[in-house]
């Protein structure tokens, strides 16, 4: 009982504590619900786009079990018929998909091109017994169903007519009907999907005679059986894959992608983590004469212990709670910009809406009230194992860490190089370069104090020199009370350097793209059709267009280029045929080749693979790799790499004379024109625009035109990453001021001693302002190289494990300096509040008060 | 003690049960399940443009054994009876149906196939066996769309199919393109299959008035429709993983129109009967909602020689003596008839040979192999035949 009381009694003082300094007990919080929104944010954002691609997946696999596929993306459908009649195949749907706009809807849909009879064991939603009017849908005319939430947003209604767009040509195609959701999970499955007959998504796609692939349910007993049965009669170049796997192998895409967003994430709430630290140790230090006298009164340690962590909890908790709040809210943002860089670089997605899962929740809980308990353990046990008579002392806590400087800083160093060691673990992957890069941050840090300290005796004579005697007081200052200002500024540090590391990373990769575009691009004009994925060459070019855009005055030559998803021994891959003999040297610049590669690889079966393609499947010059093609397996040996930035799946580069020996795809996904000397290439794009009006709707651009473009989905592709460092730079900006505007309120009664004895209000201003501002330059300045240390790590290791990218390493000056700059500004914001406080306050009234 | 941090604890712990249970009961694995709702059927009566059966025509062949697109409805009907060596008995009965989903527009439409994905005819199979030992009938229903090679009808070479399943000219020496010998093939999913040789033994019989024959009051209420009565059949059945080869004989009706009940027709009661005396018995009675007989019922005797007796609906009388109530659909259908056509001097005993030959598929109708014995002007006579009940679903 008595026992209760006094922890109420403690409790209370504790809240009272809190409340009485409620900027602190606010900034802190807002540090903790930072850190775990931009988590939250990020987990549901990456946890939402999972969670709508497996949907639409299970919608458009529906329960088949296999898939049959051709060699170059297109199967014969006779193949459809002889399965079905000559096999007797019956859990058989043939299927042709490919994805198109429909106006008024800004968002890709997948056309599923499936035939109804054939749908009841697959697609119950495509089925004739769903309600599918076959005198409507088989019958020729191009109609097609979508979503009934679908037809509502674009205000449809069964019987009128869309304007849909596929690869730059329009289609009208008139709503037979609608697809009526049964649930809320099937409506959200349904909802990026536009149901044709086979026959109308043949003539959608120009995929007459063709399907994309014939949909399998095989029973688990016998699996093999069917399998055999349904090969010998598959011609050369088609392959039974599971579906599973199918689509296994399409989310992996995207996975390192979405890794390292968590990870950017996870650094926010380390940058969260300095500042908990940064308050608590900061709340403890100035308790110390209260604890002292608790602990003198007969208070145990592990109350004094056990009411510190209780107040973290507190912190912890109103801190997560808030941040996932904020954090839905943000995710709501964040996942629109996650979508589209998942739609620029990987596949089509279309989430529309937020799911909130339980485990992203969960975690950002755990997280933030856990890293909330470990940065407010040691200044708790800090403060309940200090001796009762030294605790009333506050200046033994500073010469204690006076003395432990350099034991600190060694220690430091050696949690830095033990980063550096994780880094020589082989096969480390991504994750062994995160803990390497949070070793080296904790380690860093670790040193910072003793940093501080020499810091300390270059600024002294040099504030000196600038402000006299207040600007040595402002400098000595920080080194006197090193325990809370070398934390403060440690925090500062880890959250500017964050900022540093991911701004020099996006630039190096940024300025890669550019000057490997520039030496990429080497044709004058460019014709693509409009893709899905904005950097896969999904569509077609119609023939008839190359040929007329090929004859048009002024060009001189042009070479075309052939992508397409193919099976190989490593799974779905993409395969670039191009069109240019010797002259594709100056293209392509390699990594690595045989000798006369490029005389070569006009008549031997030999290609390129891109560096991330090498990477990824761990291959490189000589191996071989098993291509499907219409001819059957094929073994290509590798022969060239290169290096290419527009795809971290990687590609396979053939020559086209080969790729048509063993294709009999013809199609061209893309052409590049060179024009004649001498002429304006702008004037020309200008003509060939003319000509194809009326015709397929391609995109026609300058070599500087593709560029900016491609540099614009580049850049699209990063927005995510840009919005994580803005929001460190907040998490940060908010540390700076947190910490320091506490640390000068905590110094209210030193400094009505100053305006005691004689200090002008001007002067105090002068002191407290000069104060922060040597501390928000230190911080600055240290926030340069572990900003540096840390984009070498990501750069060199991270940007590797996952993607295999080779990155020139490009320091922008201004990053750095809007680092500086950023510690600064805060610094001094955070000053402004309390001096202005502490110099309009009664010296006395301070005095006696605190 | 610690009554913060349980507070805390609590707190923590309600908002996360809270969460957790908004999870279980929002994200839950439902499937995906949707269904289709389309545009209200626009324009007229489902009926308009079609081409119509609207009096006596004269027949070409083999196209006329063949489809005829335009009409909205055609079937090819086969049923028989089967025997092994030992007299083990079987029926089966396996129809095409081919279904014009659009009136024709132009000469694309004449097509009873289309060249691509694309097309106006939908094809129907229907396949059942009846094991008469066993009293197990075994039945499959199979669609495709008359395009990409998967179904269709045509005359050369004669070849009507819906995927796997198919009706084919054999050709032997000696028969014309009005009657010749075909092979029909089919399995069912679970290996149940016929491989069966057919050979016309009479001539083609033209039912009704020269092949047309009316059904209804209304103008072009009425089809057009040819019989064979009497095929020799021979070949192998297979069931239960059993392959038995039979002979036999089989009856085939080939029927197209656009509208063949009236308003107020509910069903027919169709009987084949080939008897052993070599007279084959086609009779069918229409019936009214009120249980009346329609007076567009009609019949033929065909001799042995193949000289058709045509019989009107006051030629025949029969009387149902039993029935069955199917425990799949709750449909009764008589099982037990006497007929008398005092105009033949014939009167037979017909009962169905085991109870359960409902064909529960996307239309639900009865076919069943039938016990026939009787006399004819005083001779004793025995045969097989067929029961075709439609109608008979209980009201909605």
């Amino acid at each position: 009982m008595k026992n209760k009381t006094s922890n109420n009694l403690l409790w209370l003082s504790s809240i009272r504590f809190l409340l009485r300094h409620p900027w602190h007990f606010v900034l802190s919080i807002l540090g903790v619900a930072l850190g775990v929104s931009v988590v939250v944010s990020i987990d549901l954002s990456n946890n939402s786009a999972k969670k709508a691609f497996a949907l639409s997946t299970e919608a458009v696999t529906g329960k088949a079990t296999h898939q049959i596929m051709g060699a170059a993306e297109n199967l014969d459908e006779n193949v459809y018929r002889k399965l079905r009649i000559e096999g007797k195949i019956r859990k058989s749907a043939p299927v042709v998909k490919g994805y198109g706009r429909i106006s008024g809807m800004n968002k890709t849909f997948q056309i599923l091109g499936v035939d109804p009879l054939a749908e009841t064991p697959f697609r119950d939603f495509a089925s004739q017994q769903s309600g599918i009017e076959l005198d409507d849908f088989i019958t020729g005319e191009k109609t097609g169903l979508v979503a009934q939430h679908v037809a509502d947003q674009l205000q449809l209604s069964a019987g009128d007519t869309m304007t849909v767009s596929v690869g730059g040509r329009t289609q009208l195609i008139r709503l037979s009907g609608v697809i009526k959701a049964g649930n809320d999970r099937s409506r959200r499955a349904l909802e990026n999907v536009l149901l044709v007959d086979v026959s109308t998504a043949q003539q959608m796609f120009n995929m007459q005679g063709q399907l994309s692939r014939i949909d399998l349910i095989l029973p688990d007993k016998g699996e093999q059986a069917m399998l055999s049965r349904i090969n010998r009669l598959l011609p050369q170049g088609t392959s039974i894959t599971r579906s599973d796997s199918r689509s296994e192998t399409v989310a992996q895409m995207s996975r390192a992608f979405e890794f390292n967003l968590q990870a950017l994430s996870m650094l926010a709430l380390l940058v969260g983590m300095f500042l908990i630290y940064n308050t608590m140790t900061f709340s403890v230090v100035q308790r110390r004469q209260l604890i002292g006298r608790l602990r003198a009164l007969g208070t145990t340690k592990n109350e004094i212990l056990t009411i510190i962590l209780k107040e973290a909890l507190l912190i912890g908790f109103l801190g997560t709670v808030l941040g996932i709040i904020a954090g839905i809210f943000m995710a709501q943002g964040l996942v629109k910009l996650v979508t589209q860089s998942i739609n620029d670089l990987y596949f089509v997605l279309s989430v529309q809406e937020l799911s909130i899962g339980l485990f992203p929740v969960a975690k950002a809980a755990l997280l933030g009230i856990g890293a909330t308990i470990i940065a407010a353990f040691w200044p708790a046990r800090e403060a309940s194992q200090a001796d009762v008579s030294t605790v009333l002392r506050r200046s033994s806590n500073e010469s204690k860490i006076s003395r432990r400087l350099l034991p600190l800083a060694g220690f430091g160093l050696i949690i830095g190089l033990l980063g550096g060691a994780v880094l020589l673990i082989p096969n480390g992957g991504i994750a062994a370069g995160y803990v390497s890069l949070l070793f080296m941050i904790v380690g860093f840090s670790l040193m910072i104090p003793l940093i501080i300290v020499w810091m300390a005796m270059v600024f002294r004579p040099l504030m000196g020199k600038l402000n006299g005697i207040i600007g040595k007081m402002s400098v000595r200052g920080v080194v006197t009370e090193l325990s809370r200002t070398s934390v403060a500024i440690a925090a500062l540090v880890v959250a500017v350097a964050a900022t540093v590391g991911v701004g020099v990373m996006v630039d190096s990769f940024r300025g890669t793209v550019v000057s490997w575009l520039e030496a990429q691009l080497q044709a004058d004009v460019y014709v693509q059709p409009p893709s899905a994925v904005s950097r896969k060459a999904d569509a077609k070019l119609e023939p008839k267009l190359v040929e007329l855009l090929k004859e048009t005055e002024d060009v001189s030559r042009w070479h075309t280029v052939r992508s397409v998803d193919v099976q190989t021994n490593y799974g779905t891959d993409q395969l670039v045929a191009i069109e240019q003999g010797v002259e594709a040297q100056e293209t392509y610049q390699l990594k690595a080749s045989s000798e006369n590669f490029w005389q070569q690889y006009m008549v031997k079966d030999i290609v390129m693979i891109s560096e991330a393609y090498a990477y990824r499947n761990n291959v490189s010059l000589g191996d071989s790799l098993l291509i499907t093609t219409d001819r059957g397996r094929q073994s290509f040996t590798i022969e060239a790499i290169n290096f290419d930035y527009a795809s971290d799946i990687g590609t396979i580069t053939m020559n086209r004379d080969i790729y048509n020996q063993y294709f009999d795809d013809r199609a061209i996904s893309g052409l590049a024109l060179y024009a004649v000397d001498g002429i304006n290439v702008d004037q020309l794009v200008e003509r060939l625009r003319n000509k194809t009006q009326g015709k397929q709707e391609v995109f026609i651009r300058s070599n500087k035109g593709l560029r900016e473009a491609s540099i614009a989905i580049f850049d699209r592709t990063f927005t995510v990453t840009i919005v994580l460092r803005m929001l460190a730079i907040i998490v940060a900006f908010i540390g700076i001021l947190s910490a320091l505007m506490a640390l000068q309120l905590e110094r209210s009664r030193e400094l009505a001693v100053l305006r005691a004895n004689g200090m002008t209000p001007g002067q105090l201003w002068n002191y407290v302002i000069s104060q922060t501002g040597i501390m928000g330059v230190m911080a600055g300045i240290l926030s340069v190289p572990l900003g540096i240390l840390m984009a070498y790590i990501l750069v060199y290791v991270i940007n590797l494990r996952s993607f295999g990218w080779t990155l020139q390493f490009m320091i922008d000056p201004q990053v750095l300096l809007q680092a500086v700059g950023l510690a600064i500004v805060a610094a001094l914001l955070a000053g402004l509040y309390p001096s202005r406080k502490m110099a309009q306050a009664n010296p006395a009234d301070a005095l006696r008060n605190d | 003690m610690k009554k913060g941090i349980r507070y805390i604890f609590n707190l923590f712990l309600i908002v996360l049960l809270g969460i957790g249970l908004w999870y279980v009961f929002s994200d839950n694995k439902e499937k995906i399940e949707a269904s289709v709702s389309v545009a209200e059927a626009m324009g007229g009566g489902d009926q308009e443009g079609y081409l119509r059966a609207t009096g006596p025509r004269e027949f070409i062949f083999p196209d006329d054994h063949g489809p005829h697109p335009g009409f909205k409805t055609e079937w090819w009907y086969y049923t028989g009876n089967l025997f092994t060596e030992n007299g083990r008995q079987f029926g089966y009965q396996f129809t095409i149906f081919r279904n014009q989903l659009n009136p024709p527009e132009g000469d694309a439409d004449s097509l009873a196939y289309g060249k691509d994905w694309n097309t106006n005819q939908l094809y129907l199979g229907h396949f059942a066996i009846a094991d008469v030992q066993a009293e197990e009938h075994v039945f499959e229903e199979r669609y495709s769309r008359g395009a990409a090679g998967l179904a269709g009808a045509q005359t050369e070479p004669y070849r009507i199919w819906v995927e796997d399943w198919e009706i084919k000219r054999i050709d032997s020496i000696g028969i014309s393109d009005k009657n010749f010998a075909l092979q029909i093939k089919a399995a069912m999913e679970d290996g149940a299959s016929v491989d069966l040789n057919l050979i016309p033994q009479k001539p083609l019989i033209l039912q009704g008035e020269q092949g047309y024959d009316r059904k209804g009051e209304g103008e072009g209420n009425a089809s057009y429709y040819l019989s064979f009565t009497r095929m020799q059949t021979n070949g192998s059945i297979s069931i239960n993983g059993n392959q038995l080869e039979v002979t036999g004989s089989s009856w085939m009706d080939h029927e197209w129109s656009t509208s063949a009940l009236d308003e107020g027709q509910e069903g027919w009661d169709w009987f084949s009967i080939q008897l052993s005396n070599g007279y084959d018995l086609m009779y069918y009675q229409l019936r009214n909602e009120d249980g009346s007989v329609s007076q567009f019922t009609t019949g033929a005797l065909i001799d042995p020689q193949g000289e058709k007796i045509l019989l009107g609906p006051g030629d025949v009388n029969i009387e149902v003596l039993d029935s069955w109530l199917s425990p799949h659909t709750g449909s009764e259908y008589p099982s037990e008839w006497r007929m008398n056509i005092p105009k033949a001097g014939l009167i037979l005993d017909l009962a169905t040979l085991f109870d359960d030959q409902e064909m529960a598929v996307s239309v639900q109708y009865y076919e069943g192999t039938l016990s026939v014995s009787g006399r004819m002007n005083g001779e004793q006579l025995s045969g097989n035949g067929f029961i075709e009940m439609t109608g008979y679903e209980e009201d909605e």
